[in-house]
């Protein structure tokens, strides 16, 4: 059943021990997303998988496989009916973790959160926080501009999302910001299992405490008060409290870490190509594509899972009903069958057809919010700093599981 | 040449309405395909813009009917 290499084709390059030589695992029966050495060579195990692994799977705890190509993924997130999201996202998720709605959920519970969650985060309320997101910007690049040197994520590229999204959609104080940030990375990354579930149980603690006394509050007509106010499912039941907490809980795990890692990514590229950072300088109309183009080629969500509701076979490879299976959106956005040298960054790629921001019903509530504070960040960030390079004797450090981080950018001008 | 909009498959990704405003445009509440579920002509002259749009869809829900 799990023997994924019996029903694909037999290729010099994928033979358990080419595989094991070039990459120190067999990538097909036995994959690992938590394995350093995914982390270290990630692009070059993206570009294989997607052309030469339609499917692999993993033996790490109860099991799971990935999904490589683009047509299999977009067919299996539209197809929620058998690809369920109401058993999670996470491979291997930690027992007693409650479910974040409406990600784990199905239509038609997943459908009546959705609608009264959009209008919230729609591209046009979100063209609206172009200006105070330019303001934040601005105001991080003040506070280390002089210094001609700064440790992008810390100072910049974990904040401004945050910001962002705490204090101009949900109204929620910056202050403890830094709390939430490492309990969202902590809980995504750290080794130990419970160790996650600790974490998560922190941020979980502190949104339920700011959602109750909101409910003391007058109401802001804002999405918190969109949360509060809640749905009716269609068997008539409300949705209980527990669900709106974790409503906020999902949107904030959504909110933060990733947007970072696409930012620290666009950054790093460009300290590292001076004739990029040229081309954007001297043309900032590409600016726009330019994101979209990093978003495809720098995606923090790697995989995010679903569950079999009954056999199937993807690309060859037998699903049994109940198995884990993940959606690799990052193998997904590179695949050559849809798009001319995957492997290579091109901002002027017209008509880019990635999946950094999922497929389905699920597609990322926040991607607006996510574009408006990359293209605030690259525009601003070009201007005042038009000319920066990485620190002299660093390189950026990254942490890799089913999402990618980017712990670590030292830059310097 | 006409598009058709795939009604459920549209989730609201917004890449259609970028590279072809004059042929597609957001529903302004909850930023789907504000034609959704029907079918609509792309003049001559938008139909290059339109096959971007086409293209970026990630849910490939706009079909191209000639
Ligand atoms: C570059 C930044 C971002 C990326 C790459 C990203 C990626 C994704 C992806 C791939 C999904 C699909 C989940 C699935 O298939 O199960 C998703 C869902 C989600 N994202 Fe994002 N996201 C980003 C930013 C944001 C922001 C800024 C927010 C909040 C303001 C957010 C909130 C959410 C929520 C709540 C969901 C669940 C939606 C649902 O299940 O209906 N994300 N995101
Ligand atoms: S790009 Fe596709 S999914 Fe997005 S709004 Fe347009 S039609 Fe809908």
């Amino acid at each position: 059943m799990n023997d994924v290499s019996s029903s694909t084709p037999v290729d010099p390059e994928t033979t358990p021990e080419a595989l094991v030589e070039r990459f120190g695992r067999d990538l097909i029966n036995d994959f690992d997303l938590d394995d350093p050495n995914f982390n270290e060579r990630f692009d070059e195990t993206l570009n294989f998988m997607v052309r030469k692994c339609p499917v692999v799977h993993s033996k790490v705890g109860r099991g799971y496989y990935l999904i490589n190509t683009q047509d299999d993924v977009r067919a299996a997130a539209q197809n929620w009916q058998t690809f369920s999201s109401a058993k999670g996202y996470m491979p291997n998720r930690p027992d007693g973790l409650p479910y974040l709605m409406p990600e784990e959920s199905d239509p038609p519970m997943h459908t009546r959160w959705r609608r009264v969650l959009n209008p919230h985060l729609s591209p046009k309320v979100c063209a609206g926080l172009d200006h105070p997101v330019r303001n934040d910007v601005n105001a991080l690049i003040d506070t280390f501009i002089d210094r001609g040197e700064c440790e992008f994520i810390t100072e910049f590229g974990a904040l401004l999302p945050g910001w962002a999204f705490f204090k101009n959609v949900l109204g929620v104080p910056v202050d403890d910001l830094a709390m939430l940030v490492n309990g969202v990375e902590e809980g995504t990354f750290a080794a130990d299992l419970d160790e996650r579930a600790r974490h998560f149980a922190e941020v979980f603690g502190y949104l339920e405490k700011h959602l109750k006394w909101r409910t003391t509050q007058p109401p802001r007509g804002d999405l918190i008060d969109t949360i509060l106010a809640g749905v009716t499912y269609d068997d008539g039941t409300e949705a209980p409290w527990e669900h709106k907490v974790s409503i906020l809980v999902d949107l904030t795990f959504g909110g933060i870490a990733t947007t970072t890692f696409v930012m620290g990514s666009a950054i790093h590229h460009l300290a590292t190509h001076p004739e990029q950072r040229q081309l954007l300088i001297d043309d900032p109309s590409l600016i726009e594509n330019a994101v979209e183009e990093y978003a495809r080629f720098f995606p923090p969500v790697v995989a995010l899972g679903r569950t079999a509701t009954k056999d199937v076979e993807v690309s060859g490879t037998k699903i049994a009903e109940g198995e884990f299976v993940m959606l690799a959106y990052a193998c997904a956005s590179r695949d050559p069958r849809h798009m001319e040298e995957p492997e290579k960054i091109d901002v002027r790629r017209q008509g880019i057809p990635h999946s950094t921001f999922g497929v389905g019903p699920h597609r990322c509530i926040g991607s607006n919010l996510a574009r408006v504070e990359l293209r605030a960040t690259l525009e601003e960030w070009l201007k005042r700093i038009p000319d920066f390079r990485l620190k002299e004797g660093t390189k950026p450090t990254y942490i890799t599981g089913y999402l990618r981080s980017m712990r670590t950018l030292q830059l310097e001008w | 040449m006409k598009v058709h909009i795939d009604e459920i498959k549209c989730t609201g990704h917004g890449r259609c309405a970028k590279y072809a405003p004059n042929v597609f445009t957001l529903n302004d509440e909850d930023g789907y395909n504000a034609d959704r579920g029907k079918t609509i002509d792309v003049p001559a002259d938008e139909e290059a813009n339109a096959r971007l749009g086409v293209k970026s869809c990630p849910e490939r829900a706009i079909t191209i009917i000639d």
